[in-house]
């Protein structure tokens, strides 16, 4: 569905569900585009009854375990917590701290080294999984760091920095040899692995305030990628990561990329937000 | 005789049953597996399909079918996803067939905006009504299923109800090398049904729980399910995503899963019998040639050995 610019943030309201949550494609509200979506109207300052629904919808979908489950059927907390997070809900910090790859447990650490296990990349780093129980990958870790970063403004705790620094050096660490990120696997049975738009755009965004060649190399994978993707998630989160980064993206034309669902207008109007110099996810140093 | 059988095909069934016989096996047991010749895209793929389904003798007429095709990634010069015109061709073939509905339903594992890569790949340009069509699983609404004696580490896992809804699943995955698992064929292609919203990009968690076993479980959890493999130009070496094309010319369909991908292990020269995940789904040793109906073209007339990795050279099919 391609839309006019001024009608993205009426087709976000009227995406919402009647239980105050967003949905990917159904009426059935997922933790993902409800936060994204309450981020979006927090970026347009709409603190309005919908703003409210949805907090409350997200409030209620807490877990005993202090995380957030991706929706209602499942009982299991998961990397939306962060999310969770970033869109207001402060108290899902302590289960994020809690939680890093598998891959870096103990348990793990001993396994490999007594097999000899070698990882090609990211050997040694800590980040966030997807789902608990399994290993990091990139955007969870970027995700965290993100919503990390934001709660560290309201009291810098010793663990949630060393967790920020951690969970960077596990990005960096993934960098694909284009400069850009893929999912979180630079290199497969010794073969080069290509970045990809969206996930090049959620990590440099995560990675803002920093400089350094590998920050350079993001920029301009970043660059590329703006140049080429039609998908406006992907275009989103670029805009987003150049933005933070103090290159000013081109402003997203509709009409050269499709806006389909909730997830699509939350991004889009975090993304044009940005370009106006209204970030919601770089307002803080690291 | 089955009905709609070619009078080849009849005389390997015959051939085969006799064989059956010499065995002591009955063969109403053996599992009926197609390969049939298609050189190109450009020929009539709906067709052949639906001379696959009539040989089969599947049940179309009013059922709701999703065809789940196989959707990594996109790379022009590549063979990575099963190609369009023969997705576009069985949604043809289904419906001139009179099922209720035919869906494409597809989960990625790596890539969060499946739409642009199957515009990318040409599913908008050859399937009409795409996108209309179309799931994307890993943001369907899911249920919680109690997998049965699994032979993963898990217990149960989250699915899309759109894959649980249908009165029969068709595995559609390209014929391919794997670096993990040494082939990706119809079974594996189910791990694509699993979804993203839930464990995230990758699908991890079926790597920790291990890989053969939840191929195996995710087999049992969708038992109204078909093949049908795209051969005609398939992956090998690094497989599933930077290896080479490989020309095969050939479509391998069948309603046991694991007799459809052990025929294509054999197409690919590789030995089914060493397949961890076959091994461990096999109900009748259908890993073994001699316990497959197999019938249209023999598996000598196309094959083409794939180039496998060090890592998978042990599973060369010896002969």
């Amino acid at each position: 569905m391609d839309l006019p610019q001024t009608d993205i943030l009426p087709f976000l309201l009227s995406r919402q569900n009647p239980d105050g949550g967003w949905g990917y494609n159904s009426r059935v509200s997922w933790t993902e585009p409800t936060a994204l979506a309450l981020l979006a109207l927090t970026a347009r300052r709409e603190h309005t009854d919908s703003f409210a629904r949805g907090s409350r919808w997200l409030r209620a979908l807490r877990r005993s375990d202090g995380g957030w489950a991706p929706e209602q059927a499942v009982e299991e907390s998961t990397w939306v917590t962060a999310l969770a997070v970033l869109a207001g809900q402060a108290d899902g910090v302590e289960w994020l701290l809690r939680e890093t790859g598998r891959e870096s447990t103990l348990l793990e650490r001993v396994r490999r080294r007594l097999l000899g296990v070698k990882w090609e990349y990211g050997e040694g780093t800590v980040g966030w999984s997807w789902y608990p129980g399994t290993a990091a990958w990139a955007v969870p870790t970027a995700i965290t760091v993100l919503a990390l970063q934001r709660e560290i403004r309201s009291g810098a705790s010793g663990a949630m920095r060393k967790r920020i620094e951690e969970g960077r050096e596990a990005l960096l660490a993934r960098a694909c040899p284009d400069g850009g990120w893929n999912h979180g696997a630079s290199r497969a049975l010794g073969t080069d692995a290509s970045s990809y738009p969206e996930t090049t755009g959620v990590v440099l965004l995560a990675l803002h305030g920093m400089k350094g060649a590998a920050i350079d190399r993001g920029i301009a994978a970043a660059k590329r990628h703006y140049e080429q993707c039609r998908a406006i998630q992907g275009r989103s989160w670029l805009a987003l990561a150049l933005s933070a980064h103090g290159a000013k993206p081109a402003p997203i034309r509709m009409g050269a990329v499709a806006c389909r669902d909730a997830m699509d207008a939350a991004m889009l109007i975090l993304a044009e937000e940005a370009i106006r110099e209204n970030n919601a996810f770089s307002g803080v140093a690291g | 005789m089955k009905a709609g059988l070619t009078r080849r095909e009849a005389i390997a069934g015959t051939a085969a049953g006799i064989g059956l016989a010499a065995c002591g096996r009955p063969r109403l047991n053996k599992p009926l597996v197609s390969i049939v010749k298609a050189a190109g895209y450009g020929e009539d793929l709906s067709e052949k399909v639906r001379s696959i389904l009539r040989n089969h003798k599947v049940a179309v007429r009013g059922k709701r079918i999703v065809l789940k095709p196989n959707l990594v990634e996109f790379d022009p010069s590549s063979a990575i996803n099963t190609h369009p015109l023969l997705v576009a061709a069985a949604v043809e073939a289904f419906r001139s067939m009179g099922a209720a509905s035919v869906e494409i339903a597809e989960g990625p594992g790596h890539r969060r905006n499946t739409l642009e890569m199957a515009e990318a790949a040409g599913y908008f340009g050859f399937i009409a009504n795409f996108e209309k069509r179309f799931t994307d699983l890993n943001v369907d609404d899911v249920s919680r299923v109690k997998l049965r004696s699994p032979r993963s580490a898990l217990k149960s896992l989250y699915l899309p109800n759109t894959a649980l809804g249908a009165d029969l699943l068709v595995s559609m995955p390209k014929m391919k090398t794997h670096h993990w698992v040494g082939a990706t064929l119809s079974m594996k292609n189910f791990f694509g049904l699993v979804p993203g919203g839930v464990y995230g990009w990758p699908k991890n968690i079926l790597h920790w729980a291990g890989i053969p076993q939840c191929i195996a479980d995710l087999h049992a959890a969708f038992p109204r399910h078909f093949a049908i493999v795209d051969g005609i130009v398939g992956m090998e070496g690094n497989g599933p995503i930077q290896g080479k094309p490989k020309a095969v010319g050939a479509i391998v369909a069948g309603a046991d899963m694991v007799a459809v991908d052990a025929t294509c292990c054999h197409v690919m020269g590789i030995d089914p019998s060493r397949v961890e995940y076959l091994k461990l789904a096999e109900t009748g040793g259908q890993t073994e040639e001699a316990n497959v109906h197999q019938i249209g073209e023999p598996i000598r007339a196309v094959r083409a050995d794939f180039e496998l990795i060090k890592q998978f050279e042990h599973l060369r099919l010896k002969g």
